[in-house]
């Protein structure tokens, strides 16, 4: 009986012109959106590419340690074309250096031709689901069973000898098998389109699997609450209207509300402030150490013998906003003069001196700006998302997010490597001698070698941690999906037909 | 006709969309009220700070001729528009202040003189909060309002024949156009009262804060974006019909309805404007930066080779000045160029948007409150008039000096006198309603135009529906 219904159901489905129109719009959109996204990551691809080659070129013809520049870039997710997230908005190189923690409030961007044209948001495939998916739901289900009320047809199936919640079952399974179709078939497309310029790993479409697998849920969740408006209502007229209204409000209203609501409140610049005044306390320490160091070896002075000869650049600065700690140690001269060779040991001494110092002033600067920034912005950005995860679409894009590596947590790994690396290149530097070495300031008798200077390398998370990561958001959906059905066969139980 | 556009009012003000429509608009537009004035005496206290500093800073270099003339003016701010509540326009990404960069040195002693330069834009790259729309006007009447109009008017014609009142309407010795424009203006009474109300409450939330003033020029543009509110609502209306019209069961108009919608509304925008970026690229910024190089190398070998030889005084003096002047308007082209590419680019993308009735409110919208890229580039021509005029005051006022030997560009050829300092030109950045309108005039047109097809389309499905 039950495989009956099913098959009346999903014939009734796939022969209306909604079926139709919806799958031609979901193709329609899905294929132009991954063209325009694919030649945008390839873009990217290849700024990132010419980036990476310009700071190798910088770093090799620096001929101290003190004048010298590394970077590393950021190489675009290709999953960002599923869901951008914070990848294409947050900056994709950063300094190295062992004055300064690298985190994503210090990276800046490179690539962007023309910047105005950011003005016109770009669409991911996530975002062409969230719209076109909940609206396929509703859509599908407004009528299922105001439908057959109105037609009368309802009394008709409910005096066989089946019982309610099996009804339910049936039109929820064959309306999801059809509704499957336009997505399955558009990621397919998608898919192809993709492959054939952008090369995917294995776990690549893992990850693709879990955004279809998310997306899967979300529709379902859609489905259910047209279900639940169509069992409530007595008309399919009002059912639709009331969907049309429940539609507007989750996914166009709600979702940019969330930002109205939670204001940052005055106490973030007092928070701000704290924090700054606590990491330049920590600065005029090493500032005092630094002086007193000077004074005895008799060097002091910015105008003195010792500064002019070593041509001396040096900043130690907290910016009040970001708190970005940075201490500059560095010579920009070309040769010693004969007559200052003398300097050259002090000098060694100095920078041997200053620069663990500042590697460590900058370390325990880092840990209080790091709780403040936790504070501060992170702790900010998750109100928004929990209060997001009010609406469908805020559980979906951050689930999708999640798979895709270019949520928070996913962007916070490549600076986390980033620090590593730091720390690696900070060993390496002690491991030369570097900091005592005459190459530090002055490549008069031979430049720096740079070949054996260890490479920065950069995998995103495996997909486990991304299962990890968006395995809470899925249960989300699912239990809103079974509380949601098991309302609606409550409901549908008490009802008159 | 009347009697029929009444009869569609008190059918929908009874219905549960029309409160449903009243409630949002009114949160809606209560939310853009609070949000406003809690931001805007932010904004214009950024204003004012940051122009009484740079006005600091020019009366500083005011006590000597070359300073000021060397410095230039400072910079350049951009005035908040009263009206950023009615459209947001990006306004928070783009740069809201042209400098004046000028070169402490250029080598040989000399120093370069200041020119114009433009910051690009300014994402905030520290940004991890979700991704959000601006819930200004443009936002609520674009997609929002679109949305009630549809699911006011995609029943009108087919829910009428579903029901059989369509018979007995067409029954009565009336002619079919006038039964279409009466459920049009049913519709469109339906529509605008709610959306008047949520206007008025929105409004006058606002300006019962001293905190923000409108002023009457203010209220004429935004009497124009109500205006242009209710043509785009009757767009949708005339879509509705149309629809409504030619298809026989109206649950399936109402979803080719919101399919059209998802499409013109949703998405066509941006995916539009990425398609038609992709045609063109502007000179990138390592480019610029090259260029820049390039020139000011070849300018300063051609100084080089003209020392080369002995030179008098007087006509090193000369050759100096005009060296340095010559270099900056080299450079401020280049970044004029640079600009202008970019601004192609954008303008490219803009204009194929127009396909979308949402995209030609929105620029509409922006026109009017005087926010948004339009604005930008009139911001832009501003500082271009003002540099214009501070030049032109520089040559002036070192020709009333009769000590000057008149040669701008350098030290020893200019002026030293102090200069009064209410004498110099302040910039000022304006707004002027019939440039907005100008732009805007294309729009306006095209929106017209839409409505005029869409309601003559219904009325020829109207005219052959069959009973």
């Amino acid at each position: 009986m039950l495989k009956t219904l099913i098959r009346r159901e999903l014939l009734d489905n796939l022969m209306t012109f909604r079926f139709a129109a919806v799958l031609l719009i979901t193709l329609l959109l899905v294929v132009v959106n991954t063209v325009v996204l694919t030649q945008d990551y390839e873009q990217r691809l290849e700024s990132y590419n010419d980036s990476v080659k310009r700071h190798r070129q910088d770093l090799r013809n620096s001929k101290t340690y003190s004048t010298a520049y590394l970077f590393i870039d950021r190489a675009p997710n290709p999953l960002s074309i599923f869901n951008v997230g914070l990848d294409k908005r947050l900056g994709n190189y950063i300094g190295i250096y062992h004055g300064f923690m690298p985190t994503l409030w210090d990276a800046r961007m490179h690539g962007t031709d023309n910047p105005f044209i950011a003005f016109f948001s770009s669409i991911d495939i996530v975002f062409v689901f969230e719209v076109i998916l909940s609206l396929m739901g509703l859509i599908f289900a407004y009528d299922a069973i105001a439908g057959e009320r109105e037609r009368g047809t309802l009394r008709l199936i409910l005096a066989q000898p089946i019982g309610r919640g099996q009804i339910l079952l049936a039109k929820y399974i064959s309306a999801m098998a059809c509704l499957l179709v336009p997505l399955i078939l558009s990621l397919l497309f998608a898919l192809l389109l993709l492959t054939r310029s952008i090369p995917l790993s294995t776990a690549d479409f893992l990850r693709i699997a879990g955004i279809v697998l998310t997306s899967f849920a979300y529709l379902s969740l859609f489905y259910l609450i047209g279900l639940l408006i169509s069992v409530a209502t007595p008309r399919t007229g009002t059912a639709l209207m009331l969907a049309m209204f429940v539609w507007g409000f989750l996914i166009l209203v709600y979702p940019n509300l969330i930002r109205v609501t939670v204001n940052p409140g005055g106490d973030i610049q007092a928070r701000v402030k704290t924090a700054h005044n606590q990491i330049q306390q920590i600065i005029d320490e090493y500032e005092r150490e630094r002086q007193k160091f000077l004074e005895n070896e008799g060097i002091a002075g910015e105008t003195s013998e010792f500064s002019k000869a070593l041509g001396f650049y040096h900043q130690a600065d907290v910016n009040p906003v970001t708190l970005t700690t940075y201490i500059e140690n560095m010579s920009v001269i070309s040769e010693i003069r004969p007559d200052f060779e003398k300097y050259v040991p002090v000098a060694k001494r100095y920078y041997n001196f200053v620069l663990p110092l500042a590697t460590r002033t900058v370390e325990k600067a880092w840990r209080i700006r790091k709780q403040a920034l936790d504070e501060i912005y992170v702790r900010q950005a998750r109100m928004d998302r929990i209060l997001l995860k009010l609406s469908p679409v805020g559980i979906y894009d951050d689930a999708t997010q999640a798979w895709a590596g270019t949520d928070l947590l996913g962007l916070r790994d490549f600076f986390e490597a980033a620090q590593r690396y730091r720390k690696i290149i900070i060993d390496y530097l002690y491991a030369k001698d570097a900091f005592s070495s005459r190459e530090w300031f002055v490549a008069d008798k031979g430049a720096v070698d740079w070949s054996t200077l260890p490479q920065f390398t950069f995998e995103r998370s495996d997909v486990r941690t991304n299962a990890k990561r968006a395995l809470p958001d899925m249960f989300l959906l699912l239990i809103c999906n079974l509380v949601l059905f098991m309302a609606i066969v409550l409901i549908f139980i008490k009802s008159e037909v | 006709m009347w009697y029929i556009a009444k009869r569609e009012l008190y059918d929908n003000f009874n219905s549960l969309r029309f409160a449903l429509a009243t409630v949002l608009l009114l949160g809606l537009m209560l939310t853009n009220a609070v949000v406003h004035l809690h931001e805007h005496p932010k904004r214009i206290q950024k204003y004012n700070a940051s122009i009484n500093e740079s006005l600091t800073d020019l009366t500083s270099r005011a006590d000597n001729l070359y300073t000021l003339a060397q410095e230039g003016p400072g910079l350049l701010y951009k005035k908040p528009s009263t009206l950023r509540f009615c459209a947001d326009g990006g306004e928070p990404f783009l740069p809201n202040v042209v400098g004046g960069a000028f070169l402490w040195s250029i080598s040989g002693g000399l120093r370069g003189f200041w020119r114009l330069n433009y910051p690009s834009t300014t994402p905030n790259l520290t940004d991890i909060r979700p991704n959000v729309t601006k819930v200004d006007w443009a936002f609520i009447i674009g997609y929002v309002l679109s949305l009630i109009a549809i699911l006011f008017t995609f029943d009108t014609v087919s829910g009428e024949r579903e029901r059989g009142t369509l018979r007995l309407i067409l029954a009565n010795p009336i002619p079919r156009h006038t039964v279409l424009i009466g459920k049009f203006l049913g519709a469109l009474i339906s529509v605008g009262i709610p959306l008047a109300l949520a206007v008025l409450m929105n409004l006058l939330v606002i300006s019962t804060s001293s905190a923000v003033q409108i002023g009457a020029d203010a209220w004429g543009r935004l009497g124009i974006i109500f205006f242009i509110a209710i043509l785009y609502a009757s767009l949708f209306l005339a879509l509705g019909l149309l629809v409504s019209a030619r298809v026989s069961r109206s649950a399936v108009s109402l979803v080719i309805l919101l399919l059209i919608w998802v499409t013109f509304v949703v998405f066509v925008p941006s995916t539009l404007a990425s398609i038609a970026g992709g045609f063109s690229s502007p000179m990138s910024t390592d480019e610029l930066w090259q260029r820049r190089g390039e020139l000011y190398a070849k300018r300063w070998e051609r100084y080089d080779a003209y020392f080369a030889e002995r030179v008098e005084r007087s006509k090193e003096i000369q050759f100096k000045g005009e060296h340095v002047i010559a270099e900056a308007e080299e450079q401020e082209r280049v970044n004029e160029e640079h600009l202008a590419q970019q601004i192609a680019q954008v303008k490219f993308a803009r204009g194929t948007t127009r396909i979308s009735p949402i995209a030609i409110s929105q620029h509409l919208f922006e026109s009017f409150a005087g926010t948004g890229f339009e604005r930008h580039l009139q911001f832009l021509e501003n500082t271009k008039t003002h540099a214009r005029q501070f030049r032109k005051f520089i040559a002036d006022t070192d020709s009333g000096d009769p000590e000057s030997s008149h040669i701008i560009g350098i030290r020893e050829g200019m002026s030293e006198k102090p200069v009064n300092p209410a004498a110099i030109p302040k910039f000022e950045d304006t707004l002027s309603l019939s440039k907005d309108f100008n732009a805007a005039a294309v729009d306006l047109l095209l929106l017209t135009l839409f409505v005029i097809v869409l309601l003559s389309g219904a009325y020829l499905a109207f005219v052959r529906v069959e009973v």
